[in-house]
């Protein structure tokens, strides 16, 4: 648990680095990372791989949450090539699209938020019912916006 | 044939894919089984619109015989005697079970009717001969197995050689081709350049350009949950395919990884496919 806090933090600092360097698709990408790192904390706990935790279902909830607010400023125009993007050009043919995604995203995240309460969910059953939702948009946003490039 | 069982038969529809192609573009949930048609497949050959496949007798397959159906399954042949083209992954789907293809029509006739035909393929010189399919099918349609295995190797290696191979027909996006269009099957499986768009479809054989670091466990729950194991997400056309697979029992998407990790191994294909770089 101790390693977990000190990754998340560790992941907090590198995101506030690249945004001094004013690097859209580095801050993307941290964020990203950041998302996955959420899903992954989700997964071991829905699995049994770890126990359930009330306090870490949360903090993963409101991680995912955070970056479904920030994660839509980070595609400006010129922003489209380099830096390893996977990207899908589609992000900037139908911006309109894609905002309606992460806005989907951020409806999500702000339910499972709310239904975390203060605590975080009670048990298993209800982290379970409150996630599923949020993470569905992983795949939901990559059918269209993102291309495989490795 | 023999008659069809519709129970077994949907576990093949899933593992085949049928509806990633054949449902409307989008379409979720129940509207899954609703085989309009419409998807534009955008390729360097030219647009593959898939058809209608539902159960409506003008419109769709519903007044087809079992044995209509399984000419079409396993030789890609229409109805009225014509080749389809290759989009229909007729090249896969040739070598399977009967009994599965008989169990798969059974399940088919079971969906809605769907009203409305969907338009013709739109493709360029000379794909659009479509006399020389024939061809392309006597160098191309096989009947044995891509990878053959030793005698001794575990039913679910076999069983998932079969899922992957036959009706999951992945080697159609993951395997590169040559410029005729036909599998380079010396790269089976070792990814290729995006057929439609930009991008690649990743190597999935156990190189360390593929899944070397996926475990069996990591390659079955990506299968069932669309999250690798570094918990990125499923993406782009496999977003419907592992919507599919997430519906199979899970000893099949066991055998998928068992068989992913017994294939040989083989750098990146999509470096060399096509003469690229």
């Amino acid at each position: 648990m101790k390693k977990l806090i000190f990754a998340a933090s560790a992941l907090v600092l590198s995101v506030s680095l690249v945004a001094a360097a004013d690097d859209p698709i580095a801050v993307r990408q941290a964020l990203m990372e950041s998302n996955a790192a959420s899903a992954g904390v989700a997964a071991a706990m829905l699995k049994g791989e770890m126990d359930y935790s009330p306090v870490v279902a949360k903090a993963a909830i409101n991680a995912l949450h955070a970056t479904a607010l920030a994660f839509g400023d980070y595609f400006p125009e010129g922003s489209e090539t380099g830096g390893d993007t996977t990207a899908s050009p589609k992000i900037w043919e139908n911006m309109e699209g894609f905002q309606e995604a992460v806005t989907k995203f951020q409806t999500d995240s702000a339910a499972a938020a709310e239904a975390s309460g203060k605590d975080g969910p009670a048990d298993l059953e209800a982290f379970k019912a409150a996630i599923t939702p949020v993470l569905g948009n992983c795949r939901g946003c990559h059918e269209d916006f993102r291309i495989q490039r490795n | 044939m023999a008659s069809g069982d519709a129970g077994r038969g949907e576990r093949i529809f899933w593992a085949g894919g049928c509806t990633s192609c054949h449902a409307r573009p989008k379409a979720e949930g129940d509207a899954r089984l609703e085989l309009a048609g419409g998807l534009q497949l955008k390729t360097p050959f030219g647009t593959f619109t898939a058809p209608n496949i539902s159960s409506h007798p003008e419109d769709g397959i519903g007044s087809w015989s079992v044995d209509d159906f399984a000419n079409a399954m396993l030789r890609g042949v229409s109805p009225e005697g014509r080749h389809y083209y290759p989009s229909f992954p007729y090249t896969s789907y040739t070598r399977m079970e009967p009994q599965d293809v008989a169990d798969l029509f059974a399940f088919m006739k079971t969906l809605p009717a769907v009203e409305g035909k969907t338009d013709g393929h739109e493709l360029s010189f000379p794909y659009n001969l479509r006399r020389g399919i024939g061809l392309w099918k006597l160098a191309y349609m096989r009947q044995e197995p891509i990878i053959s295995l030793p005698d001794n190797a575990p039913e679910a290696v076999r069983r998932g050689r079969y899922l992957v191979e036959v009706p999951g027909h992945c080697g159609e996006c993951h395997t590169p081709r040559l410029f005729t269009g036909g599998p380079r099957l010396d790269q089976w499986l070792a990814g290729g350049r995006a057929l439609e768009g930009e991008g690649t479809v990743p190597n999935i054989t156990p190189h360390e350009d593929g899944l070397a670091d996926w475990s069996e466990t990591d390659i079955a729950y990506y299968l069932e949950s669309g999250f690798t194991p570094d918990f990125d997400s499923v993406g782009g056309a496999m977003v419907a395919v592992q919507q599919n697979m997430a519906q199979l029992p899970d000893e099949d998407r066991q055998a998928i990884a068992a068989y992913l990790k017994a294939v040989p191994a083989r750098a990146n294909g999509y470096k060399r496919a096509n003469g690229e770089q």
